[in-house]
């Protein structure tokens, strides 16, 4: 049994590096990538919270919510995934270019 | 046949609606003029039949009328009812008569105006229905809605020929100077109304019970104050000194309105309402002089205006305002009569006036209508030598004019005479009506003077400017020659049957009047005996043939009376007293001045407050809206910061600040 700590420093760490790669990269399909990291970090935060609800309540069973919130959120991650790459192909027959920062438009 | 006369206005009204909504193939003759001589006549008949049941002796007052709720609010009603009596009756022969020969002649004399004839007829056709409306009301509240309609459709038909500045000028001053009037009216009603809480004219006039003083409702004071209020709206209405300036200036409209405004409608609502009011007024002794001097100041003023003007229906129109200040007079001094001698006299004679003059000022005018479209001007000083070509209507206007100036046995010198015996007559219980029946007999001369001035003028000697006149079409004399036949014999019906007098006395019973059983011919010998009367005859007589000397016989020096007059006086009369003047430089200088300070204040302070804020928020929009770049990664740097900064602030600073 790994202790929850390591699980959420584990997590901790796979967000900052998804943050970081949104706030540096300039493509847009790594950015979408580095998007992808920080929702498994969250993911990976409510498997270990759940498994760590079991272990403090053995008298109760093990406990699912937490595991069925992970799968919903890999089951959304992935229609996400699918929006912005449709997103970003259409982007690109736009403008020749998924340079997050050439495409700034949407703005005053 | 009474409780149908609530129909009476519903016929020129029907005409009203089916001129303004009917296709235009529909109209047939002259634009809808058939529909309008339909609807004029109807109420005519049906008014006939009404004068008809009055004269003998039905009346229809107080709570055996047919009414009709209107409005409810909470325990109050206001109810819709008619009130016939002798004084509705002298209303309706004159509304109907005059109503009715003026449509007909408006069949010539709006000939050439092409489309506008169907406005024209569709808002006479208002008016005349409005005025009926009035006459018959039963209550103040009725009445002051017919009132203010009266007074639209007057602004609506002064100002038919909007196209004109001066017209459009005209029409507005009419209507905002009645309507300061018409708010002095409505605060009478409000006074009555908070003090007695109801309008009703059975209620108010305390009809064979007490008075409404008597009965504690409202203290004498507050009857005063309202009864002066609401004759301030006849003030308005029957252009009454200092509100009479906008009459004169009505006559920019077509003459035929000028007739009906004159006559029948509009002016005489005002004395209508003073004679209507009669049971409150007896009561309240200082609002009857305040009433009569209104009327003598009136009379005087505006005939010496009359004495300058060179305008045809400028003249006629001051003489419309002196017999109106006439039968005012007529009104206030005979309600000393009542008071003090229980004496109907002074009211009936106001009444008679009020009816003679519906029908001759109504033939002058028409007359004068007759002239100017003949002659295609409204300048006496270019007209001249019509007589010759213009017999018929010469003749006509010499017999309105003779009945004005008061010469027997023509129907104003009946009515006029009774006025001014009546005021004579109360010079025994205030010597002011002595001072007043003084006024009234310059008045007579005056006026015998003027009407003559502008007869001469007009029908005798050489033309002074290059026109063709010619006699008017038959469609209008005729009305002329009706008008004529009843300005000669109207006069008479002081003795036709119990005599005018005490018919029209019964409408003022309740208020103790002992009806003097003078034989009618006995009425004829105390006229003809009065040496009183013969002085207003001499000097009616010696007026016309001062006009007569002064602007007929060739060869009279004019320059003689032109230097007898000061310079000053002359210019004064030119410029009617100046009160228009007054009026003007008060609106200009006081009004202006006051409407400039509020439009700075609106335009600085008001809108200020509301643009700076406004300026306010888009300058800061301004300046904030930079943030929104478009640029994805400094959003995503500005949420990670945000969420650093909430991550210390909860971490660090919230437990430290629970510390405290």
């Amino acid at each position: 049994m790994i202790e929850l700590e390591y699980w959420l420093i584990f997590s901790s760490l796979l967000f900052a590096i998804g943050a970081y790669g949104v706030l540096t990269r300039k493509n847009a399909i790594v950015v979408l990538m580095s998007i992808e990291v920080m929702l498994n970090a969250a993911n990976i935060n409510l498997v270990a919270f759940s498994s760590y609800y079991s272990s403090l309540h053995p008298d109760q069973g093990p406990d699912p919510s937490g595991q069925a919130f992970a799968l919903f959120s890999i089951a959304i991650a992935a229609a996400e995934v699918a929006v912005g790459l449709a997103i970003l192909l259409s982007v690109y027959r736009r403008y020749q270019t998924i340079d997050v920062d050439k495409i700034n438009i949407l703005r005053w | 046949m009474l409780e149908y006369a609530w129909l009476i206005p519903v016929f020129p009204f029907a005409a009203f609606v089916l001129i303004g909504l009917l296709p235009k193939r529909t109209l047939f003759w002259e634009d809808g003029g058939g529909y309008a001589i339909a609807g004029a006549a109807g109420a005519f008949v049906l008014s006939m039949f009404v004068v008809w049941d009055v004269i003998n002796g039905q009346t229809l007052t107080g709570a055996d009328a047919p009414r009709t709720t209107w409005l409810v609010i909470g325990d109050f009603e206001v109810k819709f009812g008619i009130w016939i009596d002798q004084l509705t009756a002298v209303m309706l022969v004159v509304i109907s008569v005059v109503g009715t020969l003026v449509v007909v002649y408006s069949g010539g004399y709006m000939h050439e105006e092409g489309v506008g004839r169907r406005r024209y007829y569709a808002e006479i056709m208002l008016f005349i229905s409005v005025m009926y409306g009035l006459v018959i009301a039963d209550n103040f509240l009725q009445m002051f809605i017919f009132w203010e309609l009266v007074g639209l459709c007057s602004y609506l038909l002064i100002g038919f020929w909007y196209e004109k500045p001066s017209a459009a000028v005209a029409a507005k001053r009419a209507f905002i100077v009645t309507r300061v009037g018409d708010i002095m009216f409505m605060a009478g009603i409000i006074v009555l109304f908070k003090y007695v809480g109801v309008l009703d004219f059975s209620a108010l006039f305390g009809q064979g019970s007490q008075s409404i003083v008597e009965q504690g409702l409202i203290s004498q004071d507050m009857l005063t104050l309202s009864t002066v209020l609401i004759f301030g709206g006849a003030i308005g209405k029957s252009a009454q000194f200092p509100l009479h300036e906008w009459l004169p200036d009505a006559m920019e409209g077509p003459t035929t309105v000028s007739a009906l405004i004159h006559a029948a409608t509009m002016v005489k609502a005002g004395v209508y309402l003073t004679a209507r009011t009669y049971p409150l007024l007896v009561q309240t002794p200082e609002s009857l002089l305040f009433v009569a001097v209104i009327g003598g100041v009136t009379a005087l003023l505006a005939a010496t205006v009359a004495l300058a003007s060179n305008d045809i229906k400028r003249v006629l129109a001051y003489s419309t305002v002196s017999q109106l200040g006439y039968m005012i007079l007529g009104l206030g001094a005979g309600g000393y009569l009542v008071i003090h001698s229980q004496i109907g006299g002074g009211y009936a004679a106001a009444m008679f006036h009020l009816m003679n003059h519906g029908f001759f000022k109504a033939l002058l005018f028409l007359c004068a209508g007759s002239v100017i479209h003949a002659v295609g001007t409204n300048d006496l000083r270019l007209m001249g030598g019509i007589g010759k070509k213009m017999r018929i209507t010469s003749l006509m206007m010499l017999i309105g004019s003779l009945a004005i100036a008061g010469i027997p046995p023509l129907s104003g010198f009946w009515s006029k005479d009774e006025v001014l015996a009546s005021v004579f007559d109360a010079n025994e219980f205030d010597p002011v009506f002595a001072l007043l029946w003084t006024m009234g007999v310059a008045t007579a001369f005056l006026t015998a003077f003027y009407m003559f001035r502008m007869w001469f003028m007009t029908f005798a000697g050489e033309p002074r400017s290059d026109f063709h006149a010619h006699e008017s079409p038959r469609i209008m004399t005729v009305p002329l020659m009706i008008l004529a036949g009843l300005a000669v014999v109207s006069g008479f019906a002081l003795f036709v049957g119990d005599g005018f007098k005490h018919f029209i006395e019964l409408a003022i019973e309740p208020l103790g009047i002992v009806g003097e059983d003078e034989a009618l011919l006995d009425i004829a010998v105390t006229i003809l005996s009065d040496p009183l009367t013969y002085v207003t005859l001499v000097l009616a007589i010696v007026g016309i043939s001062l006009a007569y000397r002064i602007y007929y016989m060739p060869g009279f020096d004019r320059s003689v009376f032109v230097k007898g007059v000061p310079g000053a006086f002359h210019r004064a009369l030119d410029n009617r007293w100046y009160i228009s003047q007054f009026y003007d430089d008060f609106a200009y200088k006081v009004v202006y001045g006051f409407s400039l300070v509020a439009d700075a204040f609106d335009r600085y302070v008001i809108d200020g407050l509301v643009n700076g804020i406004a300026y306010l928020g888009a300058n800061m929009g301004n300046s904030i809206r930079k943030a929104q770049s478009g640029d994805v990664r400094r959003y995503t740097s500005l949420i990670v910061l945000g969420i650093i900064l909430l991550l210390v602030f909860m971490i660090y600073v919230v437990p430290w600040a629970r510390g405290l």
